[in-house]
């Protein structure tokens, strides 16, 4: 391999690593720009869409289906991890989250970290159903094999950088995702009540928006991004485990706040930024201190745009 | 001043002062004190946080950064394998220089930076540390961890883990004067500039306060004690563990801890200890050894093991804690702004 | 704070009135307890889990008593929640149980290295004898291996007290290498998980790997909780190596990393230690991405391949919980089966007494071979044993060593 293929091939999977982060990030700065509340159980809900994904496939035998069954598979999939993470997230909203409205962002806080936990642990119960695509559920804990789905051969055929139809799968359902998120923000009146509760929670319940309605569907559609992301990270990733919410969301955290959190286009920037940085140290650094430069960049960016790469600098109000 | 009541916090004192001496009569399964001590460590830990999250409104989510630096910084000077080799006494006070040190340089360049920002940048820094633990191995030994850190020795010989009741008292007693401490930084002008920055700080601002200064006190006391807990933690265990003993998670127990207990207040944060870390290394330990004695769990199905329900017990304690009592379980005297 | 103190009285009392019920019910010299101290909460918890199933089981057989005495057992967690690994304050309350309670004459533990330096010296002062069944870090035992410290900083009575039935890094990273150079891996690429156990046995491959003229041509940590190592792999490719030896465990993504290597295109060969020598592993890769040329290193001999003891004790074992034996079951029966041995052999059935017959283990006829206890309290067996993987299971290939 030529250097400049090797960084073309790095660039590659900076690029699909970091929409898949970028992804998660848009969960979580929905959730932030409307209530300021870093939703830590995000990571975690996430992690249960991934656990529901590897059942549904197991429930119907997916991966003995033909090739064209499995595209609708995977399209089933998508759907009903949206549909789970974006309930999910919508409860944990209502049941965790609403009763603390009018308490300290701290104590919000804490709730979130204590659902993160209470998920941690569910998807540590889930990995010991007794199925075959748990392994018969004996080590609970023991990370767990997604079947792939998406072939592995290089669609540039003996070129000596690989692009995989996976890496086509993460940008064929992220993008139009991203797309159609921006639509509904910006253009809809849904779109604009979010907005409106961002910008002014009080003024907006006076001008007549279900503040508590607009709050519960951002969660809703925050989760059901987890949820898409779930699938696509399965698949291209081939392997869940009950504490890949972690890191996931502290990447996905990292990669809202670099952009500018409550930033749409500065979480999806942010995500991109993030795993090509790691792409990229892991290649001409080392592995060893990826991390160390990843959050290195992040504290310099915001030394210089204390508000992230793409966020507002309005002043805090007062 | 003129008639002393005994508060929340000399009550605890007294109450911890005594248990040792009651639970020589109880049988030995129900033996605490050890439990305790990691009550009173994370207090230490907690009362650091409470400074910079608590006085002054900055969300610190890296504060066991601070911790690890305390703890290697101490191994460092005390060890035996390491040429400074200063005796308990002087390393333990040096660590809180050496936090305060770090505090600083941290501080420095970010405390620009707004709420979440902010707290972002203290998570990376406390991953950084990690990780530059981890990497320079020829001075921190790596994943090894710096074995052995000495004990302290009154006359004569160095105490082992034996010496429960002498390390018990040690804990309480330098959770005291951190505690003695932090109450005089709260009465005084500086904490005084905390709760004025924290309310509001173009007002404090406005009034004369140099923001960024008092900021940058409340992170360098914060890191001060936090790493004056590492210190202890290090000599208690004999060894600085690994780095990852102070990860993410800590912090975030750190942190749950001050908010569980009462944000900004001293007796808020003891009790926040007592039932966080009661409950992880009392209940949760002695409800499971039960458990395990009468037979149940470990059958292979996943949901019997009482091991595997302790992620979920502590998580609905803190969504629960945070219900019932949105302000703490001892809110601070000092109303707070509804925010 | 008073309900409080009263749930904990409540539940040891409930504790105590349950173990003098036991007592009672057979009657019985005594009980000794054996405890052991693992990490049951978080990611280790699939290996300990089997750890515990083996010592149970060894009890089990033993018709939980030994010559009249009865044998209590107690599995003690030494991670916490809130750290979701192993915890040094957890470790330490865990050793100090064990001094306090008159009964324990045996500590089975800890599955950290890092953990064992912290209950060492507890254990050490109190006498009480300890068996690890899966610390590998050679400073534990060996004198020069380690810090000049080590080990005697972990025998503050100077007396060995600590047991390991497992071989250490240093001899399966020796033997792994050895085994790397006769597949013919001329350029190797060394991994490690940065943790005690990797990076120690990737450090021994890389060193003796350079004595016999295998050529190391990249040397890096990985970061266990990354989603994948594609960047990792790419990099590697460019190299392209002959062998890609990871020093880490199922826990710390080996599994992940053999998915991207073949994902990446690589088609060299990769070579594990024994922390991956469990079904587990093989399920997280996904069997297809190991068949053929992945190596995995285990000190002492597969179930299938013993005859006798080990056979006795994989039947045992597949009929008690419904799958084979792996790896760290087998370490931790033995290392249960040790202690009980010892129980039976010992002049006095005190810590001192079972702590002298542990030492004098001779010709121990277990699953892992015939082996003894060396004056350092590490096991005399140097019989490792080399598998690939086929089909979805563990394929013996030969012994390493010998």
């Amino acid at each position: 391999m030529q250097d400049s293929e090797v960084f073309l091939q790095q660039l590659i999977t900076g690029l699909s690593n970091g929409m898949i982060i970028a992804l998660i990030a848009l969960g979580y700065t929905m959730v932030y720009g409307i209530i300021e509340l870093i939703n830590f159980a995000h990571g975690d809900v996430f992690m249960l869409g991934a656990f529901l994904a590897l059942t549904l496939l197991g429930m119907f035998g997916m991966e003995a289906w033909p090739q064209h069954w499995q595209l609708a598979g995977v399209v089933l999939m998508l759907v009903s991890c949206a549909a789970f993470c974006g309930t999910l997230n919508w409860s944990l909203d209502r049941l965790a989250y609403r009763p603390l409205r009018r308490a300290s962002k701290l104590s919000l806080l804490v709730s979130a970290i204590g659902c993160s936990f209470i998920c941690t642990n569910l998807g540590l119960f889930w990995g010991g159903m007794p199925m075959d695509v748990f392994a018969g559920g004996v080590a609970a804990a023991a990370p767990k094999d997604f079947p792939q789905l998406v072939p592995q051969y290089n669609l540039l055929g003996e070129s000596a950088v690989r692009v995989v139809p996976a890496d086509i799968a993460v940008l064929v359902v992220t993008i139009p995702l991203m797309i159609a998120l921006v639509y509904l923000v910006k253009r809809t009146r849904l779109g604009r009540a979010m907005r409106a509760v961002a910008q002014d929670s009080t003024a907006a319940a006076l001008m007549g928006i279900p503040v508590d309605r607009v709050i519960g569907v951002t969660f809703f559609i925050g989760g059901a991004l987890g949820g898409f992301a779930s699938v696509v990270y399965a698949l291209y990733n081939n392997t869940i485990g009950f504490q890949m919410g972690y890191r996931a969301g502290m990447d996905a955290f990292t990669a809202a706040v670099l952009g500018g959190i409550g930033s749409l286009p500065g979480a999806v920037l942010g995500g991109l930024t993030i795993g090509c940085v790691r792409a990229m140290s892991d290649q001409y650094v080392e592995t060893r201190w990826t991390n160390t430069i990843v959050f290195g960049i992040l504290v310099l960016i915001l030394i210089f745009r204390p508000s992230g790469l793409l966020g507002s600098t309005r002043r805090e109000k007062v | 001043m003129s008639r002393w009541r005994p508060g929340p916090i000399s009550i605890i004192v007294f109450v911890a002062a005594l248990l040792p001496m009651c639970e020589l009569m109880l049988p030995q399964s129900a033996h605490i004190t050890e439990a305790v001590r990691g009550v009173f460590l994370y207090a230490i830990l907690a009362l650091g946080l409470n400074v910079v999250t608590g006085y002054a409104g900055l969300l610190n989510l890296g504060i066991a950064a601070f911790m690890a630096i305390g703890a290697y910084a101490f191994a460092i000077l005390t060890c035996e394998i390491y040429p400074f080799q200063f005796g308990f006494w002087p390393g333990l006070l040096l660590t809180l220089p050496i936090g305060a040190l770090f505090g600083f340089l941290l501080g420095a360049p970010t405390l620009r930076l707004r709420g979440d920002y902010l707290a972002i940048v203290t998570l990376g820094f406390g991953e950084i540390v990690q990780d530059v633990l981890k990497n320079l191995d020829t001075i921190t030994k790596g994943t090894q961890g710096i074995n052995p850190v000495p004990a302290p020795s009154f006359g004569g010989s160095m105490w082992t883990a034996d010496d429960e009741y002498k390390w018990y008292y040690l804990l309480l007693a330098l959770m005291v004067v951190v505690i003695l401490g932090v109450r005089n930084l709260e009465r005084s002008r500086l904490g005084r500039a905390w709760f004025s920055i924290r309310e509001d700080e173009l007002a404090s601002r406005s009034m004369g306060i140099r923001v960024e200064r008092i900021k940058m006190l409340a992170f360098s006391a914060a890191a001060a004690i936090a790493a004056f807990a590492g210190g202890i933690s290090a000599s208690m265990l004999s060894s600085t563990g690994e780095p990852s003993n102070y990860d993410f998670q800590v912090s975030v127990l750190a942190l749950c801890i001050v908010i569980v207990g009462g944000i900004g207040s001293i007796a808020g944060v003891l009790v926040g200890a007592l039932v966080m870390i009661g409950l992880n290394s009392i209940v949760l330990v002695k409800a499971t050894a039960a458990l395990d004695a009468l037979g149940i769990g470990a059958q292979g199905n996943v949901l019997l093991s009482p091991n595997n329900w302790k992620y979920l017990i502590f998580g609905l304690a803190l969504v629960l804690a945070v219900r019932l009592k949105p302000h703490g379980l001892v809110p601070p005297r000092i109303e707070r702004r509804a925010s | 704070m008073t309900h409080h103190a009263l749930c904990v009285l409540s539940l040891a009392l409930t504790s105590s009135l349950g173990c003098t019920a036991w007592a009672q019910s057979t009657e019985s010299k005594g009980t000794l307890t054996i405890l052991s101290s693992l990490p049951r909460t978080g990611s280790a918890n699939a290996q300990t889990t089997t750890i515990v199933n083996g010592i149970k089981l060894a009890i089990a057989e033993a018709g939980g008593q030994v010559d009249g005495w009865t044998i209590a057992y107690q599995d003690l967690d030494d991670a916490s929640p809130q750290r979701g690994n192993w915890d040094p304050a957890v470790e330490a309350q865990n050793a100090n149980a064990a001094t306090k309670d008159a009964t324990c004459i045996a500590y089975i533990g800890t599955f950290n290295s890092g953990a064992a330096k912290v209950a060492m010296p507890i254990l050490n002062r109190a006498g009480i004898v300890m068996v690890s069944p899966a610390n590998t870090y050679p400073g534990l035992t060996k004198p020069g291996k380690g810090e000049p410290n080590e080990p005697m900083v972990y025998r503050p009575t100077g007396t060995v007290s600590y047991f390991r039935i497992v071989p250490t890094d240093d001899l399966q990273g020796v033997q792994a290498a050895d085994w790397a150079k006769q597949l013919g891996a001329k350029k190797v690429f060394v991994l490690h998980d940065r943790e005690l156990y990797g990076k120690g046995i990737a450090d021994v491959f890389c060193d003796h790997a350079k004595t016999i003229g295998v050529e190391i041509i990249g040397f890096d940590g990985t970061d266990s909780k990354a989603a994948n190592y594609r960047s990792l792999v790419t990099k590697i490719k460019a190299v392209s190596p002959d062998l890609v030896y990871f020093g880490g465990t199922t826990q710390t993504n080996a599994g992940q990393i053999a998915k991207d290597l073949r994902a990446g295109g690589y088609e060299g060969m990769y070579m594990v230690p024994d922390g991956c020598f469990e079904q587990a592993f093989i399920e997280a890769a996904g069997d297809s991405n190991l068949n053929g040329n992945t190596y995995i290193t285990f000190g002492g001999l597969p179930a299938d391949q013993l005859t006798g003891r080990g056979a006795a004790f994989r039947d045992a074992y597949h009929a008690k919980y419904g799958s084979d034996p792996e790896a760290y079951a087998a370490y931790g029966y033995e290392a249960a089966r040790v202690v009980l041995q010892a129980i039976a052999e010992a002049k006095t059935r005190d810590r001192a007494g079972v702590l002298a017959a542990v030492a004098a283990t001779k010709n121990f006829d277990g699953v892992l071979g015939r082996w003894s206890f060396d004056a350092n309290g590490d096991t005399s067996s140097r019989v490792l044993s080399g598998q690939t993987v086929k089909d979805g299971k563990f394929v013996f290939v030969k012994v390493l060593g010998g």
